[in-house]
Order: structure tokens, then C-alpha cells, then sequence
């Protein structure tokens, strides 16, 4: 089938040409089962070698190739064309974080976020006697297992309204990965972490929107992490908050 | 304001789920009923401190603008209402996050659902009004009418943007201190809590003094107030009777409805000055912060504006808290009465429309 790409376009190094502009692309041959990234690549290079974007691993796992797709922040590589009605692709940076050129926006902002939350490991106690591993329930490894998966790639961060308005919101991915070690049992840091997401620009700027839960590429329940948050501040506590009763952790055998 | 263009713009262009139109929509009617509580506490002020005002400010309502406006408004604090119950609801239970767009279509349908009976039942008003041979003012009249408001917001704006200025020229230019973290805290409590408050209270006074009596009624016998009062008083039984009784406004105007109705006793307690002080309270706190809440997500890139804007809505609430207080704690003496029935013998005049028998000015229209 034939597709037409509508692709925002932004060189900065052109002069007189430097503000962003729409520019189409036509493909043939193109097959229900190619990706959107493939289909950027072939553009990149059959039709316009300076079409700049940004990828790594092309599988779902680095989190590089963010974008917005037919209005909607999706991995490139992880959209089949047979996922898109009819045979228009619009693809557009990432909405809230300085663009660069073309696809690629600066991230900096956003890990700057991520840094805020201490994104680490924090247990200064003596090791276990055994020298080797803290170990703990699969119980209590469940509660912050959903918010392991996240891949930084900032989908969920630029879909949402709160963010596109306020950079200074530390939004949905930096409250996901503060998520995974507040929620971590051998965490000693909880209290430091939710200082930091108890600031005006924290968790209190998410306005239950939704807009963060569908976009992410990896199915995390942002939504639902962004709120466990918010009620560990209100109550001053991380236990009893996180209900594991969905989650299904298999037992060590 | 970039920042604002540019959220409403990508709002518009992102593909978002129904969640982000429940959250438009509740910024939407929250703004609506913010404006239109400005209004309304302050003209209701003028039914203790300038009876006239308020005679012309009711003729306003009566007027075909005011009631689109009062459909829209209460379709807005509906929607706002049960919207704002889901929005509490899965703050308590994020668990639940998969059922939100499920829930964000039963608040659009529990919204219509309600609006229709409702909406046959203003509309019953509307009939009955026009029915008769009613006073309409022009659309000129009323709109100018508002203009004086219009110009308190900007100086309320402007005040706020001048305070700070000046805290900013005497802080030193340093931004200021984040606001502590427990102040945020405490406001994402106090809006569910106070939202869950507000509900009953504020259906309540749409009820009496919208849906089932509305603002067409005013002038005519006050019956809904009394008879809640003397049920609550004596049973059931005593409901007829005491509407026989009292529930008559003999002058005809609006001001003496509104004293008849603060100063109706239930055990000795004037019920509905404490309803209606329970309901300033609440609903100027919670429509302010929603404000500020609003106002300021589009302001963070300057200081100086989102200073601003915590400081003009702090003014604002000021404002109406102490009109509101105010008015709740005066009674309205006969003499206001007897200004009322003049200004709106003059009205009537004016407008060369029909002067109901119950207002008696016959003789000085006569002239």
C-alpha cells in the first residue's frame, strides 16, 4: 500500500529557513507490518538524507525513538502500520522539551527531573551477615514492580498538559521512577524522595488527566503510581498504600 | 500566556483519552461558576447595603441573558460536581484507574440525566414568566450593568500584579521561597474535602432557589424556605399551615424576600443565614484556589505573575468573604423594603410595563 508521511520538520542551522514547517513524504510498497521507524528510515534514506531522528535498539527497550504519532506519544518502533487507520502518518517531536532538530528534542530537562528524584538505590546499613543480597518478600517486591519497567523515554512526561504548560513539573516519568524506590522495602530514602515530590512543582501539578497511562509504550499504570504517591504524602507512610493484590509475582522455586 | 496558547492549542491537537476532556471541561465549568459567584455574591451584598442595586441587579436575572446564564450554571455545577467526585474517587483508590474512562462517561450521562428533569423544571419558570406580561429589561441595560464588573476584575488583577511587583522590588528580586510543601498538601485535602462538603449544600440552594422556586419567583410568596423551616420545626402538618401563615411577600420585592428568608427561625436559629454562610465559606475558598490552581499552572515561567496571581485571587476571596459576611450578618430593616418598592415602581416605569397590583405605586407611577 501507499502511505503518505506529514512530517514536522525543524532546522535551526538553515538561515531564514529556521522556524518549524510541515513537509510530506510518499511512500510506496509500504508493507501492514513495517514499523513507523522503518518507514522514517526509508524516507531518511531513499527521499531526504537530513531528516534527523533519534533511535538505538529499534525494539521497544532503549525508549530513544519517542514520538508524537498521528497526535499521540508513541515509540516508533513499537507502531505497525496495520496499527494506524487508513494511510496517513503524522509524526512530530515530543511536546514540552526544547527541539533540537526535526525529531530529536533535548533531554536534558527531563533527566534533569529524573536526577531530582534520587533515581538510586539508598541503604547505608551493614550488609546482610551472609555478605551477600538484602532479601526480600515477593510480597514486598511486588509493590513497586509495575514502576521497574519504565525505559525513560519520556512519552508519558510529554503527553501531559501540566507539563506542556510548567517545564518545572517534574512529571509522570520522574514520579514513576521516585515510585519504584519509595515503594522498594530496602529503601532507606522514601522521606527524602517524597520531600522533593511534596514541592508545588511535584505530584500536586498532576491533575489526573490520563493522558500518561495510555502513552506509555511499556503499559506502566503512571496514573495509578503518580496517585500511591500522593497518598504516601498525605499519610506519611509507605505501607499499606500499594495494593499487590493485582500483581502476580511468581515464587522463588 | 505563551504557555497557556500553547496548552490550549496541543490540548486540541493531542489525541488524548476522555480523560483530558473531563479535564477540560472541569477547568470549564469551574471558571463558569467563579464567574458567576462574583456576580452573585456581590449582588446579593446589595440586598443590605444598596436595595435599589439589587432590585436592578434581580431584573437582570429575570432577563433572557441571565437565563441562558442560569441553564448554563447549573449545568456547570453539576458537571463540575460529579466530576469532581470522580476525581476524588480515584485519588483514594488509584487502583482503580482502569475503570476512569468508564467513570468519565458516567459523569457525562449522570450529568445529562440529572440536567433533563431539571432543565423541564427551570424551563416551567421561564413559561410561566413570560406568560404574564413580565418586565424585560433590554439587553443594552443589562449588559452595561455588568460592566462595572468587569472593571473590578482588571483592577483585582492589576492590584495583584502591582503587590507583586512590589514584593518583588522589596524581596530584593530573589524569587520567593517555594511555597512550603504542606501548603500544597493541605490545599489537595481541603479541595476533595471541601468539594465533598459543597455538594450537598450547593444542590441544595440550587434547588430552592433555581430549579424548584427560581429567581422568577422571587418577588411572589416564599414558600419553599418557610415550608422547610416550619417542617422542620413542627412535622409535616405544620408545613401548610405556616406557608399560609408567613409565606407571603407583601411588598412584592426581592429585597424582602431575601430578609424574610435570613431572618426565618427554626428553634430560634436563623437557618439559612447559617446555610448560606456555610456555603460562602466554601464554595469562595474552593472556587479561589481552583483559580489560583488555574491561573498559576500557566504562569510558572515568570515570578512575577504567579505572584500575581495568588495575589488577585486572595483579593478576590477577601472581597467576597467580607461582602458575604457581611451582608449575612445584617438584617434588612423595612426602610431597605420600602426603597426596593420604589426603585422597581421606577423600573417598571421606565420600561413601561404593567406594575403588578402587589407592589401598591400605583399613585407615584400615576403622576
Amino acid at each position: 500500500m501507499d502511505v503518505t508521511f506529514r512530517i514536522r520538520r525543524y532546522n535551526p542551522d538553515i538561515p531564514g529557513k529556521n522556524k518549524p514547517y510541515w513537509q510530506e513524504f510518499r511512500l510506496a510498497d509500504v508493507d501492514p507490518n513495517d514499523r513507523v521507524l522503518e518507514l522514517l528510515h526509508r524516507i531518511k534514506w531513499e527521499q531526504d538524507g537530513t531528516l534527523t531522528l533519534r533511535r538505538s535498539c529499534a525494539h521497544g527497550v532503549c525508549g530513544s525513538d519517542a514520538m508524537r504519532i498521528n497526535g499521540v506519544n508513541k515509540l516508533a518502533c513499537k507502531v505497525l502500520m496495520r496499527d494506524i487507520n487508513g494511510s496517513k502518518v503524522q509524526v512530530e517531536p515530543i511536546l514540552g522539551l526544547p527541539v533540537i532538530k526535526d525529531l530529536v528534542v533535548d533531554m536534558e530537562p527531563f533527566f534533569g527531573h529524573y536526577r531530582e528524584v534520587m533515581p538510586f538505590f539508598v541503604n547505608d546499613e551493614p550488609v546482610p551477615a551472609n555478605g551477600r543480597e538484602r532479601l526480600q518478600s515477593p510480597d514486598d517486591r511486588a509493590q513497586y514492580d509495575d514502576t521497574t519497567k519504565c525505559i525513560l523515554c519520556a512519552a508519558c512526561t510529554t503527553s501531559c498538559p501540566s507539563f506542556w504548560a510548567n517545564g518545572k513539573y517534574v512529571g509522570p516519568a520522574a514520579i514513576v521512577q521516585a515510585h519504584r524506590f519509595i515503594f522498594d522495602t530496602r529503601d532507606r530514602a522514601a522521606k527524602e524522595r517524597l520531600n522533593v515530590l511534596a514541592e508545588p512543582n511535584g505530584v500536586w501539578r498532576c491533575r489526573t488527566i490520563f493522558n500518561c497511562t495510555p502513552a506509555c509504550p511499556r503499559g506502566i499504570e503512571v496514573t495509578r503510581a503518580i496517585g500511591e504517591v500522593k497518598l504516601a504524602i498525605q499519610r506519611g507512610t509507605t505501607t499499606g498504600i500499594v495494593d499487590i493484590s493485582t500483581i502476580h509475582i511468581k515464587e522463588p522455586t | 500566556m505563551t504557555s497557556l496558547v500553547l496548552t490550549l492549542t496541543e490540548t486540541l491537537r493531542y489525541r488524548g483519552a476522555v480523560g483530558q476532556w473531563s479535564w477540560v471541561l472541569h477547568r470549564v465549568t469551574g471558571l463558569g461558576v467563579v464567574l458567576f459567584i462574583i456576580l452573585h455574591i456581590i449582588d446579593t451584598s446589595w440586598a443590605v447595603f444598596y436595595p435599589d442595586l439589587y432590585v436592578k441587579a434581580i431584573a437582570a436575572y429575570q432577563s433572557p441573558l441571565f437565563t441562558i446564564g442560569e441553564f448554563a450554571l447549573v449545568a456547570c455545577v453539576v458537571y463540575h460536581a460529579y466530576n469532581g467526585l470522580r476525581i476524588i474517587l480515584f485519588d483514594a483508590r488509584p487502583l482503580w484507574w482502569r475503570f476512569q474512562q468508564r467513570a468519565a462517561m458516567v459523569v457525562l450521562a449522570a450529568t445529562a440525566l440529572t440536567l433533563i428533569p431539571v432543565f423541564i423544571l427551570m424551563f416551567n419558570h421561564v413559561l410561566k414568566h413570560y406568560s404574564d406580561t413580565p418586565l424585560v429589561l433590554p439587553l443594552g441595560v443589562v449588559l452595561l450593568e455588568q460592566v462595572p464588573f468587569g472593571i473590578g476584575m482588571v483592577l483585582a488583577l492589576v492590584a495583584g500584579l502591582a503587590l507583586s511587583g512590589l514584593y518583588g522590588a522589596v524581596s530584593g528580586g530573589k524569587e520567593a521561597a517555594p511555597q512550603s510543601s504542606r501548603a500544597e498538601r493541605f490545599w489537595w485535602s481541603f479541595m476533595r474535602l471541601s468539594g465533598i462538603l459543597i455538594i450537598p449544600l450547593v444542590f441544595g440552594h440550587l434547588a430552592g432557589m433555581h430549579v424548584v422556586q427560581g429567581v422568577f419567583d422571587i418577588q411572589g410568596s416564599h414558600v419553599l424556605e418557610r415550608g422547610i423551616a416550619a417542617g422542620l420545626e413542627g412535622g409535616l402538618p405544620a408545613v401548610g399551615a405556616n406557608i399560609a401563615q408567613v409565606g407571603v411577600n407583601s411588598s412584592g420585592t426581592a429585597v424582602e424576600f431575601v430578609g424574610d428568608r435570613w431572618n426565618t427561625l427554626v428553634a430560634g436559629v436563623a437557618i439559612w443565614r447559617l446555610y448560606d454562610a456555610g456555603l460562602l465559606a466554601l464554595v469562595v475558598v474552593h472556587g479561589f484556589n481552583g483559580l489560583r490552581y488555574v491561573l498559576t499552572d500557566y504562569t510558572m515561567s515568570s515570578p512575577l505573575l504567579r505572584r500575581g496571581m495568588i495575589f488577585t485571587c486572595v483579593i478576590g476571596a477577601t472581597i467576597l468573604l467580607v461582602l458575604g459576611s457581611g451582608m449575612l450578618v445584617r438584617t434588612i430593616d423595612s426602610t431597605a423594603i420600602e426603597m426596593a418598592r420604589n426603585s422597581l415602581c421606577r423600573l417598571y416605569e421606565e420600561n413601561h410595563t404593567e406594575v403588578p397590583e402587589v407592589l401598591q405605586c400605583a399613585a407615584e407611577t400615576g403622576q
